[in-house]
Protein backbone atom coordinates (compact mmCIF):
# COMPACT_ATOMS: atom_id res chain seq x y z
CA UNK A 1 0.00 0.00 0.00
CA UNK A 2 1.49 3.33 -0.95
CA UNK A 3 1.78 6.40 1.22
CA UNK A 4 -1.04 8.47 -0.28
CA UNK A 5 -3.55 5.66 -0.08
CA UNK A 6 -2.60 5.00 3.54
CA UNK A 7 -3.03 8.71 4.30
CA UNK A 8 -6.55 8.70 2.82
CA UNK A 9 -7.48 5.65 4.89
CA UNK A 10 -6.10 7.29 8.01
CA UNK A 11 -8.20 10.39 7.32
CA UNK A 12 -11.23 8.11 6.91
CA UNK A 13 -10.45 6.36 10.22
CA UNK A 14 -10.08 9.69 11.97
CA UNK A 15 -13.41 10.84 10.55
CA UNK A 16 -11.88 13.74 8.64
CA UNK A 17 -13.46 12.48 5.37
CA UNK A 18 -16.54 10.38 4.66
CA UNK A 19 -16.38 6.95 3.02
CA UNK A 20 -17.66 8.46 -0.28
CA UNK A 21 -14.99 11.14 -0.23
CA UNK A 22 -12.31 8.56 0.52
CA UNK A 23 -13.50 6.43 -2.38
CA UNK A 24 -13.41 9.42 -4.73
CA UNK A 25 -9.91 10.32 -3.55
CA UNK A 26 -8.66 6.77 -4.13
CA UNK A 27 -10.28 6.73 -7.58
CA UNK A 28 -8.57 10.01 -8.42
CA UNK A 29 -5.29 8.59 -7.20
CA UNK A 30 -5.65 5.57 -9.48
CA UNK A 31 -6.61 7.73 -12.44
CA UNK A 32 -3.46 9.78 -11.95
CA UNK A 33 -1.32 6.69 -12.30
CA UNK A 34 -2.83 4.37 -14.94
CA UNK A 35 0.58 2.84 -15.57
CA UNK A 36 1.10 1.98 -11.93
CA UNK A 37 2.28 -1.52 -11.38
CA UNK A 38 -0.61 -3.87 -10.64
CA UNK A 39 0.29 -5.67 -13.88
CA UNK A 40 4.00 -5.62 -13.17
CA UNK A 41 3.39 -7.02 -9.73
CA UNK A 42 1.32 -9.86 -11.14
CA UNK A 43 4.28 -11.24 -13.07
CA UNK A 44 5.94 -10.81 -16.45
CA UNK A 45 4.00 -9.28 -19.32
CA UNK A 46 2.39 -11.97 -21.49
CA UNK A 47 4.12 -12.41 -24.82
CA UNK A 48 2.26 -10.98 -27.79
CA UNK A 49 0.77 -13.49 -30.20
CA UNK A 50 -0.18 -11.38 -33.17
CA UNK A 51 1.34 -8.78 -35.43
CA UNK A 52 -1.24 -6.15 -36.21
CA UNK A 53 -1.14 -3.72 -39.13
CA UNK A 54 -3.80 -1.02 -39.26
CA UNK A 55 -4.08 1.58 -41.98
CA UNK A 56 -6.81 4.21 -42.10
CA UNK A 57 -7.12 6.91 -44.71
CA UNK A 58 -9.64 9.63 -45.26
CA UNK A 59 -9.78 9.35 -49.04
CA UNK A 60 -10.12 13.05 -49.79
CA UNK A 61 -7.55 12.88 -52.58
CA UNK A 62 -10.05 12.01 -55.32
CA UNK A 63 -10.21 8.31 -54.50
CA UNK A 64 -13.22 6.15 -53.83
CA UNK A 65 -13.74 7.42 -50.33
CA UNK A 66 -12.21 6.47 -47.02
CA UNK A 67 -10.56 3.13 -46.54
CA UNK A 68 -9.27 0.84 -43.88
CA UNK A 69 -6.89 -2.10 -43.78
CA UNK A 70 -6.75 -4.22 -40.68
CA UNK A 71 -4.43 -7.21 -40.78
CA UNK A 72 -3.75 -9.57 -37.89
CA UNK A 73 -1.09 -12.20 -38.45
CA UNK A 74 -0.03 -14.71 -35.79
CA UNK A 75 3.68 -14.36 -34.99
CA UNK A 76 3.84 -18.14 -35.24
CA UNK A 77 2.87 -17.83 -38.90
CA UNK A 78 5.73 -15.40 -39.47
CA UNK A 79 8.11 -17.87 -37.81
CA UNK A 80 6.83 -20.70 -40.01
CA UNK A 81 7.23 -18.53 -43.09
CA UNK A 82 10.75 -17.59 -42.10
CA UNK A 83 11.64 -21.27 -41.66
CA UNK A 84 10.43 -21.89 -45.21
CA UNK A 85 13.08 -19.51 -46.53
CA UNK A 86 15.71 -22.06 -45.55
CA UNK A 87 14.31 -24.23 -48.35
CA UNK A 88 15.11 -21.72 -51.06
CA UNK A 89 17.90 -23.31 -53.15
CA UNK A 90 21.26 -21.46 -53.15
CA UNK A 91 21.22 -21.06 -56.94
CA UNK A 92 17.91 -19.18 -56.66
CA UNK A 93 19.41 -16.92 -53.99
CA UNK A 94 22.37 -16.21 -56.27
CA UNK A 95 20.03 -15.16 -59.05
CA UNK A 96 18.00 -12.97 -56.69
CA UNK A 97 21.23 -11.38 -55.41
CA UNK A 98 22.30 -10.59 -58.97
CA UNK A 99 18.94 -8.97 -59.75
CA UNK A 100 18.96 -7.00 -56.49
CA UNK A 101 22.48 -5.80 -57.23
CA UNK A 102 21.39 -4.77 -60.71
CA UNK A 103 18.50 -2.78 -59.22
CA UNK A 104 20.86 -0.92 -56.91
CA UNK A 105 20.07 -2.92 -53.77
CA UNK A 106 23.34 -4.64 -52.90
CA UNK A 107 22.02 -7.12 -50.34
CA UNK A 108 23.55 -10.58 -50.11
CA UNK A 109 20.65 -12.86 -49.19
CA UNK A 110 22.95 -15.85 -48.73
CA UNK A 111 24.29 -14.08 -45.61
CA UNK A 112 20.80 -13.94 -44.14
CA UNK A 113 20.55 -17.14 -42.12
CA UNK A 114 17.26 -18.56 -40.81
CA UNK A 115 18.41 -18.11 -37.21
CA UNK A 116 18.92 -14.37 -37.88
CA UNK A 117 15.40 -14.12 -39.20
CA UNK A 118 14.09 -16.03 -36.19
CA UNK A 119 15.84 -13.56 -33.91
CA UNK A 120 14.25 -10.75 -35.88
CA UNK A 121 10.80 -12.25 -35.33
CA UNK A 122 11.56 -12.72 -31.62
CA UNK A 123 12.39 -9.03 -31.29
CA UNK A 124 9.22 -7.98 -33.12
CA UNK A 125 7.36 -8.14 -29.78
CA UNK A 126 8.48 -4.64 -28.89
CA UNK A 127 8.01 -3.06 -32.29
CA UNK A 128 5.55 -0.21 -32.56
CA UNK A 129 5.30 1.93 -35.66
CA UNK A 130 2.93 4.89 -35.73
CA UNK A 131 2.67 7.12 -38.76
CA UNK A 132 0.25 10.00 -38.46
CA UNK A 133 -0.60 11.98 -41.54
CA UNK A 134 -3.49 14.42 -41.95
CA UNK A 135 -5.06 12.03 -44.48
CA UNK A 136 -3.87 8.67 -43.25
CA UNK A 137 -2.76 6.80 -40.20
CA UNK A 138 -0.60 3.68 -40.08
CA UNK A 139 -0.05 1.57 -37.01
CA UNK A 140 2.08 -1.55 -36.72
CA UNK A 141 2.31 -3.27 -33.36
CA UNK A 142 2.21 -6.62 -31.60
CA UNK A 143 -0.61 -7.64 -29.30
CA UNK B 1 -4.32 -26.81 -34.22
CA UNK B 2 -5.11 -26.85 -37.92
CA UNK B 3 -7.56 -24.25 -39.26
CA UNK B 4 -11.16 -25.30 -38.78
CA UNK B 5 -13.19 -22.55 -40.32
CA UNK B 6 -12.37 -19.91 -42.90
CA UNK B 7 -14.82 -17.04 -43.06
CA UNK B 8 -14.97 -14.80 -46.09
CA UNK B 9 -17.21 -11.76 -46.05
CA UNK B 10 -17.47 -9.14 -48.71
CA UNK B 11 -19.56 -6.12 -49.42
CA UNK B 12 -19.91 -4.87 -52.95
CA UNK B 13 -20.09 -1.23 -53.94
CA UNK B 14 -23.86 -1.56 -54.46
CA UNK B 15 -24.20 -2.55 -50.80
CA UNK B 16 -24.82 -6.27 -51.34
CA UNK B 17 -23.21 -8.45 -48.73
CA UNK B 18 -22.09 -12.06 -48.92
CA UNK B 19 -20.78 -14.35 -46.22
CA UNK B 20 -19.01 -17.59 -46.92
CA UNK B 21 -18.11 -20.09 -44.22
CA UNK B 22 -15.65 -22.77 -45.33
CA UNK B 23 -15.21 -25.69 -42.91
CA UNK B 24 -11.65 -26.72 -43.68
CA UNK B 25 -11.72 -30.38 -42.62
CA UNK B 26 -14.85 -31.45 -44.57
CA UNK B 27 -13.71 -29.51 -47.64
CA UNK B 28 -10.26 -31.11 -47.31
CA UNK B 29 -11.87 -34.55 -47.16
CA UNK B 30 -13.94 -33.83 -50.26
CA UNK B 31 -10.85 -32.62 -52.08
CA UNK B 32 -8.62 -35.42 -50.78
CA UNK B 33 -8.43 -37.20 -54.19
CA UNK B 34 -7.02 -33.99 -55.64
CA UNK B 35 -4.63 -33.68 -52.71
CA UNK B 36 -3.41 -37.20 -53.41
CA UNK B 37 -2.59 -36.07 -56.92
CA UNK B 38 -0.92 -32.93 -55.61
CA UNK B 39 1.48 -34.87 -53.37
CA UNK B 40 3.41 -36.61 -56.23
CA UNK B 41 3.35 -33.35 -58.20
CA UNK B 42 4.88 -31.57 -55.22
CA UNK B 43 7.46 -34.33 -54.82
CA UNK B 44 8.51 -33.99 -58.46
CA UNK B 45 8.68 -30.20 -58.08
CA UNK B 46 10.89 -30.59 -55.00
CA UNK B 47 13.25 -32.97 -56.77
CA UNK B 48 13.39 -30.72 -59.83
CA UNK B 49 14.26 -27.66 -57.75
CA UNK B 50 16.56 -29.63 -55.38
CA UNK B 51 14.49 -28.78 -52.35
CA UNK B 52 14.24 -31.32 -49.54
CA UNK B 53 10.73 -32.87 -49.80
CA UNK B 54 10.70 -33.60 -46.05
CA UNK B 55 11.65 -30.02 -45.25
CA UNK B 56 9.01 -28.70 -47.64
CA UNK B 57 6.35 -30.92 -46.09
CA UNK B 58 7.35 -29.90 -42.59
CA UNK B 59 7.39 -26.21 -43.55
CA UNK B 60 3.97 -26.45 -45.17
CA UNK B 61 2.61 -28.24 -42.10
CA UNK B 62 4.00 -25.56 -39.78
CA UNK B 63 2.51 -22.86 -41.96
CA UNK B 64 -0.89 -24.59 -41.93
CA UNK B 65 -0.76 -25.09 -38.16
CA UNK B 66 0.07 -21.44 -37.58
CA UNK B 67 -2.79 -20.09 -39.70
CA UNK B 68 -5.59 -19.94 -37.07
CA UNK B 69 -6.02 -16.40 -35.81
CA UNK B 70 -5.13 -14.79 -39.12
CA UNK B 71 -7.45 -12.00 -40.15
CA UNK B 72 -7.42 -9.68 -43.16
CA UNK B 73 -9.88 -6.85 -43.37
CA UNK B 74 -9.83 -4.40 -46.25
CA UNK B 75 -12.36 -1.64 -46.68
CA UNK B 76 -12.26 0.75 -49.58
CA UNK B 77 -15.13 3.14 -49.96
CA UNK B 78 -18.27 1.01 -49.94
CA UNK B 79 -16.43 -2.18 -50.86
CA UNK B 80 -15.09 -4.41 -48.14
CA UNK B 81 -13.50 -7.85 -47.84
CA UNK B 82 -12.83 -9.81 -44.69
CA UNK B 83 -10.98 -13.12 -44.51
CA UNK B 84 -10.67 -14.74 -41.14
CA UNK B 85 -9.14 -18.11 -40.29
CA UNK B 86 -10.16 -19.82 -37.07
Amino acid sequence: MDEQRRHILEMLAEGKVTADEAERLIDALERERPESPPRAASGPKPRPKYLRVMVNWAGDSGGDGPGRVNVRVPLQLLRAGVRLTSLVPPQALTKVNAKLDKSGVPIDLTELKPQHLEELIEQLDDVTVDVDDPDAKVQVFCE
Amino acid sequence: MIPQLVTVRYRRSDGRRRRLFVPVLPVGLVLSPLLLLAVPAGLVACLATRVSPVGALRGTGQLLWALPGTRFEIEYGRTAVLVSVR
